[in-house]
């Protein structure tokens, strides 16, 4: 089990949130996802699954989400 | 060609409303999601709300309905006689909005018909003939199922999302209500010929024969009214763009073999050399080729002195060519121009803004599910008592009736709408009243210069003469060798001389000039009275006339300059005998204003696109400290997003095309009724009389508005709140569920009208 947080730009209302988090859940072995929303800013999401993801798999599942860049 | 291969050369486009979408991001998805198709193209615009697709054959477009669909919002095919000229692209601005209000409004007034007749049979019992409540039934049918059908599907939408609004309330309400009644109707005594209501407050135990069809009708017809009020007032989208698309020239005389040609802009290319003539709009921005002018760029870069251009010089399409005939090289065309940019960074920062959440969702996002569990606790603890389930299922559903509070759907439109009324009486035009539920309260004002504390245009502000000489003679002399003058600054001296005249003894006008000439941007020269009058700039008179600047004049002339102003030489007779100084002059009422505003607790902040120097000048006139000068268009907008970056909750005041990012982007824009289109339509509030006094009242006004929706909101749920726990044991009755529902409205709509007595500072 394992945590990180990645911060996420373009998010701006429940709307991408739900979003962001749905597609998140998606991934192999993610169990939860948190989502410290910054309207127009960089939100902090946390994402707990089995193994670490790859950056590139979360990048390409924000990508699906919608308009929403992985920043760090 | 193969079958298959033909299908797929076959794009067809069909152009599909949107609806649900609460952000540009929501839109980014939807487009996403729609490109994912094999071959389908799409753009999807969030003002708009429509969805512009190109599709192949082997896509139909029911597959594009289920796709958004799928994605969580709703997508429809355009109206039948639109369907053709919308589709084929070249489709003007929406005007579906004019629509939606239309089929609410009637909507609402089938819905209110129909209602009346329920309430006033449920609350005046010698009305109630034999067989009453069987007619409440059919009449209150259609209004519970289709009049609140809106809400119905705005619920299910949520519901799929796992969200609570309003919507959500109002349909569990109008579901509970009528649902009861039906059952009490048909399965309880509720039905039985005869029946009347018990006229009483409490109802011991009512059971099931008690019916709620007015509550169901009332609800729903209260919220219909707020939305339409809402739907009234709502703000139109993308009218900033077209405002900005009709600041272009619409064609231009392009020289082809060495004749002129009209063409429509949009055929212009790049290296088409073209003839502006005085007064005309340079068609895009291009170099000037030959010939010479004074360039008014004031409605772009906001700066009321004339740029002079001669060959070489780089203008600026949308400007106004003020004197000379230019024949300019065109460089940059169609949506790479200056004007088309600031265009896409208006429409950036307005589909950037985040949309306030609704304060009624937000609260309803707490109170559903707090009411559904109430309900659910007051079913099991009635079960557990073993009162019998009927007993305990009317209970429960007397909590649901009573929780949705129908004034609720009053709360914010009412107030919109005594706020955005009493404004138009103040000359403060709310154009997006939803700004008004904003919850921030505005921390920061950020003041144009030009056009907004300054009246924008040229004006003589001084005149000296040199020593010896009479101030009257030189307003005479050089007023009328300028009089002729088509220069902004000529113009101001000769407007400014005639009236100083006229208003000092013994009064009279300007006498005539003749042997008028004109040297473009650099000075005039007339014949008046008999002496030749030379006026201009200082450089042009010791160069083209041999006439030094004595020195008293020159210090004059350098006060004025460090002031940010303008100083023009006047010589007759042979030698320089005067300096008028031209000014864009600050608003008699902008110190006032400003004092005003600070009284208010707002930082004010002057920016500004003109020189420190004279940023300074007119900022310590009204009493300004933090000025940001030497701004671009997009530097105003980047000024904006900086302070609000730095936590700060910004207001911005301007007037001009450049000032129309920087308004949309800030959080609340006011724009000056005597400013450009682009930035009245960009802004939240248009001042009518572009007095900056009623900057100060705007902001009062919105923040009286806002506290208004909350108590609204308050009140509104505090009624039906305190109502609840006689539900939960059993209390509810008819009487009670139609008190709660009158008292809170008119408490709300009273409370809404005070803002009617708002009374402006000054």
């Amino acid at each position: 089990m394992t945590t990180a947080t990645y911060q996420v730009t373009g998010m701006t209302c429940e709307h991408c949130v739900r979003a962001v988090a749905g597609e998140l859940k998606t991934l192999d072995g993610v169990s939860d996802v948190r989502v410290d929303l910054n309207p127009g800013g960089e939100s902090a999401v946390t994402v707990s699954s089995a193994a670490p993801l790859t950056a590139g798999a979360v990048a390409a599942a924000l990508d699906e989400a919608g308009d929403y860049r992985l920043v760090g | 060609m193969t079958a298959a291969a033909q299908q797929a050369v076959e794009q067809q486009a069909v152009e599909l409303s949107i609806g649900g979408m609460t952000c540009a991001s929501c839109a980014a998805r939807i487009e996403k999601k729609l490109n994912k198709l094999d071959g389908v193209t799409a753009t999807v615009n969030f003002a708009t709300e429509k969805a512009a697709v190109s599709f192949p054959g082997t896509v139909t477009s029911d597959d594009l309905i289920a796709v958004v669909e799928r994605t969580g919002y709703t997508a429809a095919l355009p109206a039948e006689s639109e369907a053709g000229t919308e589709a084929a692209g070249a489709s003007g601005p929406p005007e579906d909005s004019d629509g939606e209000t239309a089929a609410l409004r009637k909507r609402l007034l089938i819905s209110l018909l129909l209602a009346v007749p329920v309430v006033v049979l449920a609350m005046v019992s010698a009305l109630q003939f034999r067989n009453w409540q069987w007619l409440s039934l059919a009449l209150a049918a259609p209004v519970a199922v289709w009049g609140a059908w809106p809400f119905h599907r705005a619920a299910l939408v949520n519901a799929r999302h796992g969200a609570a609004t309003m919507d959500t309330l109002i349909s569990v309400g109008v579901t509970a209500s009528f649902a009861w009644s039906l059952y009490a109707l048909c399965f309880g005594t509720a039905g039985e010929t005869g029946m009347r209501m018990p006229f009483t407050l409490l109802a011991g135990h009512a059971g099931a024969s008690a019916i709620y069809l007015d509550a169901a009708a009332g609800v729903t017809v209260l919220i219909l009214l707020g939305r339409y009020f809402e739907a009234r007032a709502k703000r139109r989208s993308g009218a900033a763009l077209r405002a900005l698309a009709a600041l272009g020239a619409k064609d231009a005389a392009v020289l082809r073999d060495g004749r002129e040609v009209r063409v429509p802009v949009c055929r212009l290319v790049a290296g088409d050399l073209f003839v502006v003539r005085p007064g005309e709009k340079i068609a895009v921005d291009g170099v000037v080729e030959s010939g010479a002018s004074a360039v008014d760029a004031s409605m772009l870069t906001g700066e009321p002195v004339p740029i002079e251009v001669t060959a070489g010089d780089a203008v600026t399409g949308g400007c106004v060519n003020a004197s000379g005939r230019l024949v300019v090289r065109a460089v940059r065309v169609g949506a790479d121009t200056e004007l088309a940019r600031i265009t896409r960074l208006v429409e950036d920062a307005q589909h950037g803004k985040a949309p306030v959440q609704r304060l009624a969702d937000r609260v309803s996002a707490v109170f559903v599910p707090v009411v559904i569990v109430i309900a659910s606790a007051t079913l099991t603890a009635w079960l557990a008592s073993g009162r019998g389930p009927a007993a305990a299922f009317t209970a429960a559903v007397a909590v649901l009736i009573i929780a949705c509070p129908c004034a609720m759907g009053l709360a914010t439109p009412t107030a919109i709408l005594v706020g955005t009324g009493r404004g138009a009486q103040l000359g403060i035009l709310i154009k997006g009243p939803e700004v008004l539920e904003s919850t921030r309260a505005v921390d920061t004002i950020v003041l144009d210069k030009t056009g907004t504390i300054t009246t924008g245009t040229m004006a003589l502000a001084g005149a000296a003469a040199a020593p010896g000489e009479e101030d009257r003679e030189l307003l005479r002399l050089a007023g009328a060798a300028e009089d002729g003058s088509a220069h902004p600054i000529g113009a101001a001296i000769a407007a400014g001389a005639r009236q100083r005249l006229a208003a000092e003894p013994p009064g009279g006008g300007l006498p005539l000039a003749g042997n008028f000439a004109s040297y473009h941007g650099r000075g005039v020269t007339a014949v008046v009275d008999g002496h030749a009058v030379a006026v201009g700039r200082a450089g042009w008179l010791a160069d083209q006339w041999a006439q030094p600047v004595p020195r008293p004049l020159a210090d004059r002339a350098a006060r004025a300059e460090t002031a940010g102003q303008t100083a023009v030489f006047a010589a007759w007779d042979g030698a320089v005998r005067g300096v008028l100084i031209v000014a864009d002059t600050v608003k008699p009422t902008s110190a006032e204003a400003v004092a005003a505003l600070r009284g208010m607790g707002l930082r004010p902040v002057l920016l500004t696109g003109d020189s420190e120097r004279a940023a300074r000048a007119v900022a310590a006139e009204v009493g300004i400290e933090e000025v940001m000068a030497s701004v671009l268009p997009e530097g105003k907008a980047a000024a904006v997003r900086e302070l609000q970056a730095a936590g700060r909750v910004v207001a911005m005041a301007g007037d001009g095309v450049n000032d129309a990012v920087a308004l949309a982007q800030a959080d609340l824009g006011l724009a000056m009724g005597t400013g450009t289109d682009a930035a009245i339509e960009a802004s939240d509030l248009t001042l009518v009389h572009g007095d900056l006094r009623a900057v100060a009242d705007a902001i009062s006004l919105s923040r009286r508005t806002l506290a208004t929706i909350k108590g609204n909101l308050f009140w509104a749920f505090a009624y039906n709140a305190a109502a609840i726990p006689l539900a939960a044991h059993g209390f509810l009755s008819p009487l009670l569920a139609g008190a709660a529902m009158a008292f809170s409205s008119v408490f709300v709509v009273t409370n809404s009208l005070r803002l009617r007595r708002f009374k402006p500072a000054r």
